[in-house]
Parts: C-alpha cells; structure tokens; sequence
C-alpha cells in the first residue's frame, strides 16, 4: 500500500460502520489500521468531524498505542525478536544478516512498501528461538539461509 | 449539599459530599502541595505530589482523586509522604533543563516554588533533561517542552474550558508530550493564542512570550480587560509603571474563570506604545504644538463657548466612548446636556447595533438585560444568530462550546461557516440577512407543532392572537426557501426546540444589519412564544463588542436617552433631571454619531468634542467623515493614541487608558464592574474623568468632582438599576427595576406586547456587483481596531486581513491564495489578498475588519441605521477585479 493510493470510499466506509457506536474510536481506527496497513494522517481530520471529537485527541491515541501508525508500512511487516533466549541463539546476527539483505534500518520501510523491519522483545516461542514474525506467521530457528529464504519468499518478484 | 465528616490530621473538619480529599482540606485551611490539581478541572492524578496518608490502614492516596469519605482520617505531612514528595520532585528536577534563571515564568513556576517548600536544592540525581526545540515562532507563547512536568493542565483547560483541540498528549513514556496536530507551530493548529493554558501552566513551558525580556513583575493587580464586553477579570503584573503581564484573576466569580481570550491576554502592550498621547496640544497655524493643560482646556472651553453663542446650542456635538468608563459618560452627556443644552451626544455603541436593542429594551422595561453568561451551560437550547463569539466576544464563546459538549442542543444560524458551527446540533444556512423570514418560519412551524408556551403566553403577554394569525397567514415553504434553508433542516430544529426554553445569542450578523430593528422584533417574538424571557433556562445575550457599550447607554451618552436610558420625550423623567441638574432639557432627539457627521458635512455642525473614539476608522467612508471634520469650525480630541482622527484636531487632550484610572464598567450580562488604578497614567496624560471635571469648571457647570466617588454618587441617585454601585463592592450587577408583570416579584404590572409579524425586504441586486461581502471581526482586533493595531504582538503575528472566497469562486475567477484583487463597492475600492476558504457558500466574499486602517469601511455607505435606504454596516455588494502581481 503506497500512501498515494488511499482508497477514500473505503475509508469512509469504515467510518460510517463505527459512527454510530458508542466507544467506536479504537475499533475505527483498528479497522482502519489492518485496512491500510497504517492511519492515513490525512484521513484523522475527517474522523474527527465524524466522531465530533478533536482531531488532536485522536492523534493522541493514534501515538499511544503502539499497534498504530501514522506511517504506512510494507505489505510484509518483519518482527525479528530480540528477547533473551533469542539473543543468546545468535538473534543479533539474524537482525544484522535481514538489515543488510533488505537495506533497511529498524522501524523503516522499503521505497517499494513491500517490507517494514521492526523489532521486538520475546515474540513468546523461546523453544524455537532465534524466531522472527512476518505479518502473522511465525519463524522459528532461523539460520542465515533460512532467512535468506524466507525473505525471498516474500520479495517482490516471487508475486 | 450535605457534609460529611473526618479527620484530617487528627482534626476534625466537614466538608461537601463529594469533595476530594484535597478539597476537603483545602476548605479547611490544610494546603496539600499539588501541580496537577486545578480547582476548574477534571482532576487528573498525574503528578502525585498530593498525597496523603491513610491513618487506619496506612495506605498511601492521591489526595485530589481520592473522594472524602465519612470519618476517615488522614494525615498529610508524615515523614513517609515527605519522603515520596521530595523523590518526585528530584526526579522531575532530574528531567529539567538548566534554563531555569532566564526563564520567563519567573518566580511564578510552582516547580520551583514547591521544591523551595520542600527544601530541595540540589536533586543529587544524574540530570538527564529530556530536550525539545523551542517553539517561538508565535508572536505570544513560547512552548520550551523540555520543562514539562506533563501535569496535563494545558491539555485539560484547552479541552474542557475553551475547547479549541489545539493540544493533546502523544506518545508515552519519556517521549510523551503535549503536541498538535501533526506536530505543526502552534500558528497552523486550531490554536487561538487565548493563552489560557499559559497561565495554567505550572512551570515555563509555556510562557507568555514578551516584546521585551521584562522579568517578573514586581507586583500583581487586579483590573478589569478593556477590550470586549465580556470584561474578563484580569490580574496584572507590573513593572515600575509598565503592565508586563497579563494573566485571568483567581477570582472565584469572575465572568471568565481561569480563562482569557487573545486580546486581553496578549494585546495590553498597545498601553505602551510610542503612539501614547502624553501632552496636551493645541493647532496654531495649521499645526499642532505642544501646550500647557491649562492652555488647552481654556482654549477649548472657550472656542466652544463662542460657538454656542454664534451658532447656537444645536451646533456642537459629542462623541463619547463605549470604552470610556460608567463616570465618564455620564459626566460627558451631563455637560453636553446642560452647559451646551444639546441632544447631540453619542457613542460608539451607536454602530455596533444599539437601534436594534432599543425597542427591546422599550418593551421589557430594561428587564432583560441581566442574564448571566453562566446561565448558557443550564440553557435548555441554544440559538447563535448572526455571531461568531470566538472571534467578538471569545469568552461567550468558550461557554457555548461547553454547553454544547454538555448536550445542550445548539442551533445555529449563519451563512458562513463560524468558529462554533463543528459544535453545533443544526446549522441552518441562511442566506445573509434573511434572518426575518427564517426567524418567523421557525416560529410558525414551533406554533403549528404546539411547541410554544401557553402559559407564559397567558401569564406575562399580550397580542398573540393577533401574532398567531400573523403566522399563519404566509407560506412556510416559500420563505424557507428564500431565506436560503432546507425545509427539512426547519423541520428538525423545531423537533429540537419544540418545548424547551432557548437562550438567544445575536450578534453583530443581526444588530448591524438593515433589518435589524425587525430581526429582533422576529427574535423576541419566538423568545416570548417560547418562555425563553426571565428564565436561567432561556434568555437574550446581545454580544457587546466593547467594554463598556451597555453602561454608555445606561449612562444617557445617546441622543435619545435620558441617564438610566429614561425615554426623552417622557416629560416626567425629564423634569425630574431638569430639577437635579437645574437645567433645560430639550424634549427633542440630539443627533447620533453618523448624523454628526452627516451635518457636518453640510455645515450645520460646527465643533464637536470626541473623547474616545475614531470616527476617521470607525466610519464607513472615511473620505466623506474626513472632509466632514475638515468642516468644523473646532475639534476636541480627548484620546490615549495618536489616531486618524486626533491628528486632525485643534485641540488634542491624552486621556488615559482603562487600567490607569478608576472607574466602573458595565458588561454584556449587566454586571457592573469597579477597578481601580493599576498604574499610572503616561507622565502628562490625565484619567479622562479628571479632564471633563476640570474643563466642566471652566465651562461653568456648578457641580465639584473632585473625585470618582462623587460622580459614583450621582449616578446611584439618578440611575436606578446602578443603585448597588453604592455599597462599595467591587462587582455589583444591574438591580431589575422593570414594572413588567414578569419581572416583578408579585407578579403585578403590564404583559409584554408581541410585535405583528412583518417582513423585511431582501436587498436589491445588483448586476455590476454580483458578489455580497460580509464584513466581520478576527479575534486579533477589537472593532476598528484602533488598540490592537498599537499591539506590537498583534501586528508581529503578521496577519493582513484577507478576502475570504469560496474555492468555486476562486476557480471561476482564476483566483488563488495570495492573489491581489481590487474589491469595488458602489462607494469605494480597497486592495486585499484572497484566501480561499471552504466555510464560505459561493457569491459570498468575507472581509476582516480592523487591518489596514479599517479601510473595508470605505466600501460601506455613510448612512444612518434609521434611514430607510440604509444597507447597515453588515453586508455590501462588491465586484472583485483581479490585480496582476508586479514582479
Ligand atoms: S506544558 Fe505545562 S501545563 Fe502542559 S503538561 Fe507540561 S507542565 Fe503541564
Ligand atoms: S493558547 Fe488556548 S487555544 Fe492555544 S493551546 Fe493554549 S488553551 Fe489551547
Ligand atoms: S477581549 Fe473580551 S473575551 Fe477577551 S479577555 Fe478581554 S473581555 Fe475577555
Ligand atoms: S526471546 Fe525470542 S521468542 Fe522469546
Ligand atoms: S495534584 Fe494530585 S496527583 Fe497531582
């Protein structure tokens, strides 16, 4: 998802469906969250003319949690863990190993959307350390060609 | 309310149920120290310095959250809780910049102070302040960020006092902080500048930005603001004889609470301008030198003499001032009515709208002029008509917003989107001064819907059969649709309002248009349907544009009316002030401020004495006002500023302004306001009521007032509602003297008439000028904006008065933001850029007054309210020609 092609009838879609609820503002923006993969910034003013709340209080809840963002983000999102036991099982090569393939420092995203790096403290599999997330699926006892081939798997000209 | 009892270390206290244990305490004369509690805000429990300790069980409790519960005893200075006071403030000292000594809070930061309290010095923490740039682009707050203690206070009082959003919390942790919108300058948020939240702030984050690092003020006084009538209550900080500092009082029943607007906070360094009048002057040979008071009052007092001899007593006029206080009016008619036995007295008032109130003022006997802001967050409905209060009358406004978020069904009616219109339940857009068409199709529909009050009908009125009729005797559809609203939009407002009481905001949109005469006539009307008059429920906030605009009224500075607005031609009360003052009073109207200057155009007016006021500003078309003045054999200028007018004058006497002299001040609601002086006059200007007294001696008027109090004096006997002025308090409010059946206690006295149903006429088009302007205010200026273009903030902040169009428009015309056009009316032409703006309908231009000289005024014909092809000082027909940038 490119941050040029907000599709706007989708959003107001969204919108519409939470309006009338009483604490709908969470729910909204988590919809709007998984549909986009972020919180267009254009998009919180007009949430707020819906909700009749301040757009600045929404903001303020958009940068509390940390499951929004204002940024858009790849169509895979990386959590490469960095929790003790992954440590210890060589998770620091693993994230240095996936920063160079991807080019990518933590919390960026590629030019072309398709990958976020992020990091995390135990993403709770230790037995399967050194593990990492991509979107919801789990990697667990990751070496470098496992994940030369995993991210391979996810890269653009596999689609 | 019932209290409940307990124990606060070891004493037994009572305090409200409800009450927080801080409160509890407090009201006990037990001070908990506290950053984040603020007695107008929803306590938040952040900064846990309040607490207390529990003496049953041990436990410690935020003292501001925590409710009082019957016997319970706590204690609040233990060793233990002093212990985890001083590790929370050596934290947030840990978090501090070192920035303190240069900081503009000064001694007022509470961080400093509680530490101090404390007998913190040095925190023996590892310091790691948490830095962030400043923000100073603004030309009145700097936001230094790394001295937040995240007490929330800014956020709580930006959210539940002025409700402007500008402000919230993002983030979490170490990173948490106040923020705007997208983290843009204050300048590009919703923010207003009304500083409210720089005063709340406990430390220097957000500071007051000064024009001259001032340092703390050495004192603090208490005034009251001389911009709008709202008349904030104010504290003052003083240098030597400097205002530096402006903050709201800790008043407990001010009109404004914790709260201000940007003019009162921000726009007082006008005080010190280099444009302060401080000498007297007198013009000889065409120009104006330097005289002694002496030599200035006697050539006044003597020129006008000859004039009244020469010419006679209707050749001299004066214009008082809605700025000028209670004292001084009076004092100015007093002369102009007895030494000059002329009529010809006025004031500003006369153009923000004073004809329209007049005949409401007439049928209620004066007994709708007490109605407390106060009373709008108890309203059962609001409707805002023909107003935009954030930008007049900021503190209304903020009390609408309130009642709004309370549920307070608000309705407005505006042709332009307005500061209020995000808050409101109904916009109804109408087109602009069609308002009578609209008023009456409402109150036909509430009236077809049996939405009005019988009983008040029966009780307190009369002529509502004859109105009734009226209502029914036109087609709804048909005038809804001329007034520009949707039917259905009519129909939800009267399913809203239908049984309820609704209090009545009218602004200037109503009291400076044409028709304003029968658009309240169509308001009060409903307002009578509806009960809406003599309730808390209900009731009419006429927006008061300046600070003293009632009490000029009330105090007879109008060619109409008597001291206590008593009616000229009622011979009774004229022989009474004919006995007080022992004089002649000429049963006839004097002439207000346009028809001043219409005869002196003609020549019949020969001098006139303004004290106060620019008419070369104020005016429409000023070249028509310039030549009119050039015509006078003499012109008196009493002022604090060197203005357009005064620069004119033969004879220039520097007043003073409103916090350097006593005086009393009436506002919007009827609150009469006594302030004394905070600081001293410049060297060589006087208090205005100091001059008139010692010119009133030379011109003969018998009467000595050597001091405030004797004029007070005279004003409790004459003016009947002021009779509470007496009692030597500071705040008194109008005392209702109506004979109105539903004012008077025992429910004698007359019903109120309903006025017939009439219609106004639509202005004519105008082909050659297809656009309507609506000329309104920006919170910036006040008015014409004489002071707050002295304000060296204001005019910082760089803002030149754009001409507002809708982006269809722009597209049509090829107009961009930023682009130069000429605006022709059929009387003028002025230059402004164009910002295109999405709250305006297309036809529709919006032009700012107060910038550039007030020269939107030039679009306007001079014409008096009464006559009948008057256009009001509201709306134009205007032309836009696009200008081709030179580059
Ligand atoms: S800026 Fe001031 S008022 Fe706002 S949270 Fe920080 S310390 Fe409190
Ligand atoms: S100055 Fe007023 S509007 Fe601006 S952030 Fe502070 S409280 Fe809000
Ligand atoms: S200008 Fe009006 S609202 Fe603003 S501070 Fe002064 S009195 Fe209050
Ligand atoms: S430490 Fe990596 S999954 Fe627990
Ligand atoms: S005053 Fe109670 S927590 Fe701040």
């Amino acid at each position: 998802m490119t941050p040029k092609d907000i599709d706007w009838t989708r959003l107001s879609a969204i919108i519409d469906k939470h309006k009338a609820e009483r604490w709908s503002l969470i729910p909204l923006l988590q919809e709007i969250q998984e549909a986009f993969g972020f919180i267009p910034p254009e998009s919180i003013e007009i949430i707020a003319d819906a909700l009749k709340i301040f757009p600045v209080e929404i903001q303020g809840v958009i940068t509390f949690y940390a499951g929004f963002s204002l940024l858009p983000k790849g169509k895979y999102v990386l959590k490469v863990c960095r929790g003790t036991a992954c440590h210890v099982k060589g998770g620091r090569s693993i994230l240095r190993l996936i920063k160079t393939q991807l080019g990518l420092e933590e919390g960026e995203t590629g030019k072309d959307y398709q990958f976020t790096l992020e990091t995390t403290a135990c993403l709770g599999a230790c037995a399967l350390a050194p593990t990492m997330m991509v979107n919801r699926t789990y990697f667990g006892k990751l070496s470098p060609p496992k994940v030369t081939a995993v991210l391979a798997h996810h890269s653009k000209d596999k689609e | 309310m019932e209290n409940i009892t307990l124990f606060i270390n070891g004493k037994s206290v009572s305090c409200p149920r409800g009450s927080s244990l801080l409160e509890a305490a407090e009201l006990n004369g037990i001070k908990i120290p506290r950053l984040c509690y603020h007695s107008e805000l929803k306590p938040l429990g952040a900064c846990r310095l309040c607490l207390v300790e529990d003496e049953k069980t041990g436990r410690i409790l935020a003292s501001c959250v925590m409710p009082a519960a019957p016997n319970m005893a706590i204690l609040t200075d233990t060793p233990r809780i002093n212990r985890h006071r001083r590790n929370i403030v050596r934290l947030m000292m840990a978090e501090h910049p070192e920035s303190c000594i240069v900081c503009n809070k000064g001694n007022r930061c509470q961080l400093r102070q509680i530490a101090a309290q404390l007998g913190l010095g040095q925190t023996g923490l590892y310091p790691m302040p948490n830095y962030k740039p400043l923000e100073q682009a603004n030309p009145f707050i700097i936001r230094d960020l790394s001295k937040c203690v995240l007490c929330g206070k800014c956020i709580r009082a930006d959210h539940e006092l002025v409700l402007a959003g500008a402000i919230d919390y993002n983030f979490r942790g170490f990173k948490s902080r106040p923020l705007t919108l997208h983290d843009l300058p204050l300048e590009q948020s919703n923010c207003t500048f009304c500083g409210t939240c720089v005063s709340i702030c406990p430390t220097g984050a957000l500071a007051p930005k000064n024009t001259a690092h001032a340092g703390t003020p050495e004192r603090e006084a208490p005034s009251v603001c001389g911009f709008c009538g709202v008349g904030c209550s104010l504290s003052m900080g003083v240098i030597g004889e400097q205002v530096v500092e402006i903050n709201p009082s800790d008043s407990k029943d001010s009109v404004n609470g914790a709260t201000l607007c940007v003019r009162g906070h921000f726009a007082h360094d006008f005080l010190n301008a280099g444009q302060r009048l401080t000498q007297p002057m007198i013009r000889r040979e065409d120009k104006l030198m330097q005289a002694s008071w002496d030599e200035a009052l006697d050539h006044a007092a003597t020129r006008l003499m000859e004039i009244k001899k020469t010419f006679g007593p209707q050749s001299i006029g004066f214009l008082g001032s809605s700025k000028c206080s209670n004292e001084e009016n009076y004092l100015f008619q007093k002369i102009a009515r007895t030494v000059f036995e002329t009529n010809n007295v006025d004031n500003g008032g006369y153009l923000s709208g004073r004809s329209g109130l007049g005949p409401i003022d007439s049928k209620t006997g004066g007994g709708w002029r007490v109605s407390p802001l106060a009373n709008l967050e108890k309203a059962e409905s609001i409707i805002v008509i023909g107003a935009d209060p954030g930008h007049t009358t900021p503190v209304v406004d903020y009390y609408i917003r309130r009642a709004a978020k309370k549920g307070v069904p608000l309705i407005i009616v505006d042709p332009r989107k307005t500061d209020l219109t995000p808050f409101s339940t109904v916009w109804l857009r109408i087109q602009p001064e069609r308002d009578v068409k609209l008023i009456n199709c409402l109150a036909a529909l509430l009236w077809k819907r049996f939405g009005h009050d019988s009983i008040f009908i029966d009780r307190f009125t009369e002529g509502f059969a004859s109105y009734s009729e009226g209502l029914s005797s036109f087609n709804r559809e048909r005038l809804c649709v001329e007034a520009g609203v949707d039917m259905s939009a009519l129909e939800r407002t009267t399913d809203l309002l239908k049984g309820k009481r609704i209090a009545f905001v009218v602004g200037h949109g109503i009291l400076q248009q044409r028709n304003a005469v029968r658009a309240m006539e169509a308001i009060f009307n409903l307002m009578l349907m509806t009960g809406s008059l003599g309730s808390d429920a209900g009731g009419l906030y006429a927006l008061a544009r300046e600070n003293n605009q009632a009490g000029a009224w009330d105090m007879g500075s109008a060619p109409d009316v008597l001291p206590g607005r008593q009616h000229l031609d009622d011979s009774r009360q004229r022989q009474r002030f004919e006995r007080a003052w022992n004089t002649r009073l000429s049963p006839d109207q004097g002439l207000n401020t346009i028809r001043m200057i219409m005869e002196a155009e003609k020549g019949n007016l020969k001098a006139l004495y303004i004290m106060g006021e620019n008419p070369l500003r104020s005016l429409p078309q000023h070249e028509r006002v310039l030549k009119a003045l050039e015509n006078l054999e003499l012109l008196v200028v009493q002022d604090i500023l060197e203005t357009e007018t005064s620069t004119m004058a033969d004879v220039v006497l520097p007043g003073a302004g409103f916090c350097e002299k006593s005086g009393s001040y009436t506002n919007m609601e009827g609150r009469i306001q006594c302030v004394d002086p905070v600081v001293s006059p410049p060297l060589g200007a006087r208090a205005d009521w100091e001059i008139l007294n010692i010119l009133s001696e030379r011109l003969g008027l018998p009467s000595r007032y050597n001091t405030i109090g004797k004029i007070r004096a005279e004003i409790v006997q004459h003016v009947p509602g002021y009779a509470g002025l007496d009692h030597g308090k500071n705040t008194v409010w109008i005392s209702n003297n109506s004979q109105r059946r539903l004012f008077n206690r025992e429910g004698q006295g007359e019903p109120i008439a309903f006025s017939p149903v009439v219609f106004a006429e639509d202005s004519p088009q105008n082909e050659d000028y297809p656009f309507t302007a609506i000329v309104g205010s920006k919170r910036y200026h006040l008015g014409s904006g004489t002071r707050t273009s002295h304000s060296r903030r204001i005019r910082n902040l760089g803002k030149n008065g754009h001409a507002e169009i809708s982006p269809a428009d722009g597209l049509e015309l090829n107009l961009a933001d930023g682009d130069k056009v000429r605006i022709h009316s059929q009387c003028g032409s002025i230059v402004r850029e164009i910002m295109l703006e999405k709250g305006l309908e297309k036809g529709l231009v919006y032009l700012p007054a107060g910038f550039n000289g007030n020269d939107v005024m030039k679009l306007i014909p001079l014409t008096p309210f009464e006559d009948r092809h008057s256009t009001g000082l509201k709306t134009c027909r205007i032309r836009l020609e696009k200008l081709q940038s030179v580059t």
